[in-house]
């Protein structure tokens, strides 16, 4: 038994060691954001917060996970929540501003890959508040163990939404 | 108009089921209209079993005056269904956008229309527009009833039907009844092209739209980004089972013997032989992945070598095929005499191009679940832009009825074609494995099985010839495209297990969409050339038949299917034309197109991209050294009544081969726009994704495998590689036809870099991809 810290809840997972997160959070807990790319850490589909840090869960071995807290899209919202210090109620009816920067700007085309794309902007937005165009595209391609792909062809739509998102974030949010 | 006295509105049939306590619903169903009995086939009988009579077909109207639509449609991310469709319904109608506020796709036993998820708003939304108004004129006789006018009394606006000083809401004319339209349709809901609405309901004047022409939001995106959306592979079934299946080792392997499973280890796991298709399953997923590593590296097969391999596919196609096994095909603007056209030549541009094999490539390989029951249905869960033409090629496999089928359809990594005929891999597979273990199975293909295991975009080889007379005008064009064919829709589960499947394209076949034959299917533009001579020469898959098992390379249709294959060699070889001509590439196409469109949309992208006219190649060229050189190349394409130009700025290190695009330009011209805000995401995306075919892509195999197995061996385009892109929409509504967007903004950047190619480095790049390995190359020549 495992006990991993997702979204903000404790929960035991019966899932050997070994198991990537990916297959537990989306197998075991219901955590379906997530995706199944690759399998090999190439394409950022599967990516989750680990302690604020961007990894890839399709080859994270939940041993390795230990104490560290793993946020996914769907923990997004609370996450903005606790950062503004809303209380539950508006905290359940709000999305995070990546979340909400995403959907003003329509970024998706098919969207597979936006779950992935969500957190690593997320991530260099909690770091660089107002990133430049060569940041956003830094995060996006260099700063992890692969760059993250759309197949679609949505990169500028991506460029927009992050600035997008660091406008609300500064701004406290949408509405 | 009660009981069985129908009243009949421009060939289509009102009629009261009943009158209710509450709510109320004007239900549109489907009559079909048969030309002659004889063309009633038992097949084709079963082939609409969508109940005519039942409430699920196209349009409901609710009392409440909300409007569902349905459509036999998926979305692979353009949108159209849930913005595009809404819209032109909603315009048809003259009900307000907000009314529209439910659209089903997709699922074979809840929509009608049957077909493909292509051409969306070409052909496809034809269908929904005609019943939209043949809904309209029914409540508009409901409405000069209740009014006791003629229907010539009653006008409809905003929802809302008015005459002699009456109103009432399309929920208030059909509030308190149940009422049937029942429309004239043809066709067969599980054929490759699904149902055709007939008749010729009035249609709403395209210059009174109001809704069609607006920015609409598309209502499926923020369920998907708040999570709550499920995707294919998120369906879970009780009892489910994880399957993976272990393909051959080379596209012609047989099996020899399946590897073996440590049952200690993997307790509760199984493998599955039906014929030369193997597979793992077991309840546990990472289970099933590690148990079918183990399976497949114990399990032989026999060895094939029948490829040319991706480095000799172009000498294999100009030498060793046969291109007189599959009829010629002409182009459709041939004209004037070649022969004298050349004679009247000083100059001929002469030059072979090449386009390789790309992959559909989605970020998600394709995955499965299917659930066969004792009694022999079957439902599958899936993600196809074909949901009709699935289920047709799984009852073909199983031996059954269609009946017996259901696909039901769920958002999925978009995929560009590759389903269209139905399948993306994968679904077949899990029925198989459904059936065999009396459980519901899901077949989640892994990363190198999407690469090696789908079909491809398929190659081409084309030959042009271009003269100049003495004026540097174009006197003759001569073009030999040479080619694989552009689908196979068969079952690759079945074809390993040894089912029956539809054919594999082959010359002679009624299915065009089928065939070996080669079309010209890039529209010709340049009307101000007089001698024009384009053919096509089609052959088998190449491998297929040399494959014990039938498989080889298979091809299958992506964006621009052959358009694209054909648009690339003549488009940079106008651009090497221009060049010989001395002209400027923007300046001799305007000299050559003679369509008004084209002049309009050309002159604008000069304008527009910041274009130094003058000829090619730049003043600066380079092909050796370290310094930075570059370069401007345009392309144009005709497609779907829609007109397109495009020109970009590249960059070139000649020492090192590396290319980098800096800014791309898009000028385009579709008629009537229906939604700017989608169609310009639409096609900035497209264009990105012909960005990364033109630098990076390109299907590698060896003699017997394709070897193209992860994004490392089939890299695509990185965020940072994303030039400036800018879209410039010149809608020309007057034409009164819909535009449609992604697909022809993916084709036009490849000859448009090859082109800049040309102006950095004074020399030609008549293939692509430009990887630093072909570009030096090039250079060197």
């Amino acid at each position: 038994m495992t006990t991993l810290k997702i979204n903000g809840r404790l929960r035991t997972v019966r899932a050997p060691g070994d198991t990537p997160l990916l297959y537990v959070l989306r197998n075991e807990l219901d955590v379906m954001t997530p995706k199944f790319g690759c399998g090999l850490a190439q394409c950022g589909a599967c990516s989750v917060l680990l302690d604020g840090v961007e990894v890839r869960s399709c080859i994270t071995p939940i041993a390795a996970v230990g104490h560290k807290e793993v946020t996914t899209v769907e923990g997004l919202p609370a996450r903005w929540a606790r950062h503004r210090g809303l209380s539950a109620e508006d905290a359940a009816r709000t999305l995070h501003p990546v979340q909400e920067a995403w959907i003003e700007e329509q970024v998706p085309q098919c969207g597979i890959c936006q779950f992935g794309m969500m957190i690593k902007v997320t991530e260099l937005l909690e770091h660089t508040p107002f990133p430049s165009d060569e940041q956003i595209k830094a995060a996006l391609t260099t700063s992890g163990p692969s760059p993250h792909l759309c197949r679609c062809g949505s990169y500028a739509a991506i460029l927009e939404g992050a600035h997008r998102a660091a406008r609300l974030m500064a701004d406290g949010g949408a509405k | 108009m009660n009981g069985p006295d129908a009243l009949s509105v421009f060939g289509a049939a009102l009629s009261r089921r009943g009158f209710l306590a509450a709510g109320g619903a004007l239900i549109v169903t489907a009559a079909i209209s048969r030309p002659a009995p004889a063309a009633a086939s038992a097949a084709a009988t079963s082939g609409n079993s969508l109940d005519a009579t039942a409430p699920t077909s196209w349009i409901e109207i609710h009392a409440d005056n909300t409007v569902l639509i349905r459509t036999g449609k998926c979305d692979f991310g353009q949108s159209s269904i849930y913005t595009a469709y809404r819209q032109i319904v909603a315009e048809e109608l003259c009900v307000p956008i907000e009314a529209m506020t439910t659209v089903i796709s997709g699922d074979t036993d809840r929509t009608p229309d049957g077909g493909g998820t292509f051409g969306l708003l070409r052909t496809n939304v034809q269908n929904l527009r005609k019943v939209a108004a043949y809904t309209r004129e029914a409540v508009l006789s409901l409405a000069a009833q209740k009014f006791r006018l003629p229907r010539t009394g009653v006008t409809v606006s905003n929802g809302v039907f008015s005459g002699g000083g009456k109103s009432a809401s399309y929920g208030e004319l059909v509030a308190g009844q149940s009422l049937d339209l029942v429309i004239p349709i043809s066709g067969e809901a599980t054929g490759f092209a699904g149902l055709t609405v007939t008749g010729s309901p009035p249609l709403k004047p395209t210059a009174d739209y109001s809704i069609v022409g607006k920015p609409l939001k598309n209502p499926s995106i923020r369920p998907k980004i708040s999570g709550e959306t499920p995707w294919v592979g998120d369906i879970k079934l009780p009892g489910m089972l994880h399957a993976r299946p272990i393909h051959p080792t080379t596209l012609g392997s047989k099996l020899l013997s399946a590897g073996r499973l440590d049952a200690a280890q993997y307790p509760r796991t199984r493998v599955v032989v039906i014929g030369n298709f193997v597979a793992v399953v077991s309840p546990d997923e990472w289970e099933a992945v590690q148990a079918s590593q183990q399976v497949a590296a114990g399990t032989s097969w026999s060895q094939w070598q029948g490829l040319p391999g991706h480095q000799g596919l172009f000498d294999h196609l100009g030498q060793k095929v046969d291109w007189s096994e599959v009829p010629v095909r002409k182009g459709r603007a041939n004209s004037g005499a070649i022969a004298e056209g050349f004679a009247k030549a000083t100059r001929i541009h002469k030059a072979s191009y090449q386009v390789p094999y790309l992959k559909h490539a989605p970020i998600g390989p394709t995955v499965s679940l299917a659930d066969v029951k004792p009694d022999g249905s079957v439902t599958v869960h899936t993600h196809s832009q074909n949901p009709q033409y699935l289920r047709y090629s799984l009852a073909k496999m199983l031996g059954t009825s269609i009946d017996k089928v259901v696909v039901r359809t769920y958002p999925g990594p978009g995929h560009f074609g590759r389903s269209n005929g139905g399948n993306a891999g994968s679904e077949d597979e899990a029925v198989l494995l459904s059936r065999e273990l009396r459980a519901p199975v899901r077949v989640q293909w892994m990363r190198h099985d999407d690469m090696q295991w789908s079909t491809q975009s398929g190659a081409g080889l084309s030959e042009i010839h271009v003269g100049l007379d003495a004026s540097g005008r174009i006197s003759a064009y001569q073009a030999a495209h040479k080619a694989p064919p552009m689908q196979d829709d068969r079952l690759i589960g079945a074809v390993l297990a040894g089912l029956p499947t539809i054919d594999a394209p082959r010359p002679g076949t009624t299915d065009f969409v089928h065939a070996a034959e080669l079309n010209i299917a890039d529209t010709w533009v340049y009307g101000g050339i007089a001698n024009v001579e384009e053919q096509g020469f089609g052959t088998y898959q190449i491998g297929q038949r040399e494959s014990p098992i039938g498989v080889g390379l298979r091809d299958h249709s992506m964006r621009t299917p052959i358009q694209f294959q054909q648009n690339f060699p003549r488009e940079v070889a106008i651009s090497e034309a221009a060049a010989l001509a001395g002209a400027d590439p923007i300046q001799f196409r305007l000299d050559h197109v003679d369509n008004e469109r084209f002049l309009v949309i050309l002159n604008r992208l000069r304008v527009e991209s910041g274009w130094e006219t003058r000829p090619s190649p730049s003043p600066t060229h380079s092909a050796t050294g370290d310094r930075m050189v570059r370069g401007q190349g345009v392309s144009i394409m005709l497609r779907d009544n829609g007109y397109w130009a495009c020109a970009c700025t590249i960059v070139v290190t000649p020492s090192t081969g590396e290319v980098k695009v800096e800014r791309l330009t898009i000028v385009l011209d579709l008629g009537i726009v229906v939604n700017p805000l989608q169609l310009k995401r639409q096609v900035q995306a497209g264009c990105t994704m012909g960005i990364s075919q033109a630098l990076h892509e390109e299907v590698s195999f060896d003699a017997g495998a394709i070897t193209s197995t992860d994004w490392a061996s089939y890299p695509i385009l990185t965020m940072a590689e994303l030039p400036e892109i800018k879209v410039v929409i010149a809608p020309r509504p007057e034409f009164g036809i819909y535009g449609q967007g992604s697909e022809s903004a993916n084709a036009l950047a490849a000859p448009a870099i090859a082109a800049a190619f040309f102006d950095a480095t004074g020399k030609p790049a008549r293939r692509f991809p430009l990887r630093p390995e072909y570009v030096k190359k090039m250079l060197e020549a």
